[in-house]
């Protein structure tokens, strides 16, 4: 199953590949010892909770961060290269844009600073959702502001597409209509996704590759088809007041004590004992037990895990 | 490509003049600076042409006046005193480094970080250097325009008739406004209101610490730094005679009374209550010369360019901060 997502040969299949990458602010390290990679032509869910890093590891993609240390590879290419301008289009938190531009003076921005700017489909996504091109940007809904942004991203034909929270500010009905777009255009064209986001069920419906910070540190990365399978959720009879030793032998994500059961989130090393009720998680779940056990031993799916000197760990 | 299909599609009137002819004038981030900046840049060369054409007509009046009398053999009057164009103008050349700095530098980069812009346009397909370097390009070219067309215009009209101006060539309101000076200064405080936007990243505080800059320097500093520019020369003459003619538009800088053996003394050395004490102190001296230091017209121009090398040094030594600054932080 795993296999489905690693690609070979070149690097340049890799939409994103970090090397012991390390990002210090004044305050301490956001972001440390990352290495991860990410295959091209993937919809991948950045998760995390707030302050884990997700944002300055969009802005190490985008090169508004400098990193202080590691590597970071947007398709091969190093990604201080200018090369790698062309090919990445970024949509930040707030969508910025220029409020007293006009709609239309917003898409020429784009058609002046993007070599490969494709205005057929920028205007297609502009013009689906009836906003007129005349309207300065500032007098614009929320919705409607996201839309023009999604054009502006769309239009530079980006083969990476770097999102941070994009629906967070929207009603449930622009969410909707922007997914859709989201998930349509970036189908079309092949365009790898990578994107941060609080809604596990919008993670769910539109990921297939999942990337889970916590604290500055990578907690899974890989498939999201092959994360969940690998985790179990196991309930038993506590014995002497205590986890079973037999739990040991597993990889603990998260466990808990209820009166006379326990129940814990394991990642299975051999064979369970029979008394041990069995359950597959959701998707959430596996998240949440990550995200709630930051001490909890790193997933990496195959390929998805290089180790800070470049050869691929298995 | 066709870039422009959804602003000049038919029945969307009113589309096409909104940027006029602009729109095939400027390509890429010259576009995007002069349309983002467009308000700013209109209103410094609306002012600069309102002054450039107020001055044309100033001078005009005067040139007429004085035909009229026929100077320079006679007397015309004090024409330029409580001149109330010559006021207005001179205020205006004086706010210019204020609006440069305040208006244009201040926000120039500040703004673009408060509003998210800056994270906007270095996420297109140029380099945050280019961006800068588009933004900055902008700024100074305003204010060296700004500058370049006021100050000529301001010399044409100062330099024939200097004498009778009330101001002396020393005083901020002709040596900073005239010849190089003036481009120099806006570039220069232009720059500083960049850089301070730059540091503060946010506009308002920005926009303060410009003008707080803006005034403390053109109000304090220069004053002191101008008249240090020249090498100030001594001239001594018997006391009772009147100042030679060639001193009326020489910058006084000190005045003393000497002996013939050339000891200087306090101006004030023998300002005694009664002239008879008076008297008896210039003889206890031998107080028999008036001397002055001076710092003669012939120096104006040279100091003029000394001081635009200082501004403009000071201009490159802040743009390389500010390039070095924000190109090592996050936007």
């Amino acid at each position: 199953m795993a296999d489905t997502s690693t690609p070979n040969a070149t690097s340049g299949n890799w939409a994103l590949e970090a090397r012991g990458l390390g990002k210090r602010y004044r305050r301490g390290w956001a972001l440390r010892d990352c290495s991860f990679r990410i295959p091209a032509g993937r919809i991948c869910g950045l998760v995390g909770p707030n302050g884990a890093g997700k944002s300055t590891l969009l802005g190490l993609a985008t090169r508004q961060v400098q990193p202080t240390i590691g590597d970071l590879r947007v398709f091969g290419v190093p990604v201080d290269d200018p090369a790698v301008l062309p090919q990445v289009a970024f949509l930040g938190q707030d969508k910025p844009l220029f409020k007293r531009f006009t709609v239309a003076e917003t898409l020429r921005m784009g058609a002046e600073l993007n070599p490969g700017w494709d205005a057929a489909a920028a205007e297609r996504i502009v013009r689906a959702g009836n906003v007129p091109a005349d309207a300065r940007v500032g007098t614009l809904s929320g919705g409607q502001r996201t839309r023009v942004a999604f054009a502006l991203a769309f239009g530079k034909r980006p083969d990476l597409l770097l999102l941070d929270e994009p629906m967070s500010d929207l009603d449930p009905l622009a969410r909707d209509e922007m997914s859709t777009l989201l998930m349509a255009e970036a189908v079309e064209r092949g365009t790898t996704v990578v994107m941060s986001s609080h809604m596990l069920t919008e993670l769910e419906d539109m990921c297939d590759y999942l990337l889970v910070v916590s604290e500055g540190r990578i907690r899974m990365a890989g498939d999201a088809d092959a994360l969940v399978p690998a985790h179990t959720l196991v309930t038993g009879v506590v014995r002497d007041g205590s986890l079973p030793p037999e739990l040991a032998a597993h990889t603990i994500v998260e466990s808990r004590l209820q009166g006379r059961q326990f129940q814990a989130m394991i990642r299975p090393r051999g064979p369970l004992p029979a008394d041990w009720e069995r359950a597959e998680p959701s998707l959430e779940e596996v998240l949440l037990a990550h995200l709630r056990s930051p001490d909890a031993p790193p997933l990496y799916t195959q390929g998805a895990r290089v180790d800070a000197e470049g050869t691929q760990a298995a | 490509m066709s870039t422009t299909t959804l602003t000049e599609k038919p029945g969307k009137p009113g589309k096409s003049s909104e940027l006029g002819s602009g729109r095939r004038l400027l390509r890429g981030l010259p576009w995007l600076v002069v349309r983002q900046h467009r308000v700013a840049l209109a209103c410094v060369l609306g002012l600069t042409v309102l002054t450039a054409l107020w001055i044309l007509y100033e001078r005009h009046e005067l040139v007429q006046l004085l035909d009229a009398k026929g100077w320079p053999e006679k007397d015309p009057g004090r024409p330029m005193e409580n001149n109330r164009g010559y006021n207005y103008i001179t205020s205006i050349i004086n706010g210019l480094p204020l609006i440069l700095a305040v208006f244009v530098g201040a926000p120039l980069i500040a703004g673009d970080q408060e509003n998210g812009t800056a994270q906007l346009v270095t996420t297109q397909s140029v380099t945050r250097r280019q961006w800068l370097i588009a933004k900055l390009g902008l700024a100074y070219t305003l204010a060296l325009v700004s500058g370049l067309v006021v100050s000529a215009l301001f010399t044409w009209w100062w330099k024939p008739h200097r004498s009778l101006f009330a101001s002396a060539w020393i005083d901020g309101v002709i040596f900073d406004n005239t010849g190089p000076v003036l481009p120099a200064f806006l570039l220069f405080l232009t720059a500083a209101g960049i850089t301070i936007g730059a540091l503060v990243r946010r506009m308002l505080p920005a926009m303060v610490g410009a003008f707080l800059f803006t005034s403390v320097t053109t109000l304090f500093v220069w004053d002191e730094v101008r008249v240090r520019l020249g090498s100030p020369q001594m001239f001594t003459y018997p006391m009772d005679s009147e100042l030679p003619a060639r001193f009326n538009d020489a910058y006084e800088v000190d005045r003393w009374v000497g002996s013939a053996d050339g000891t200087l003394y306090n101006w004030g050395r023998c300002a005694e209550a009664t002239e008879k004490a008076t008297n008896a102190c210039i003889k206890e001296h031998g107080i028999v010369n008036d001397v002055i230091q001076y710092i003669g017209y012939n120096q104006m121009a040279g100091m003029q360019w000394l001081a635009a090398g200082i501004l403009l040094a000071g201009t490159v030594l802040l743009t390389a901060f500010t390039l070095w600054w924000t190109s090592r932080r996050p936007l």
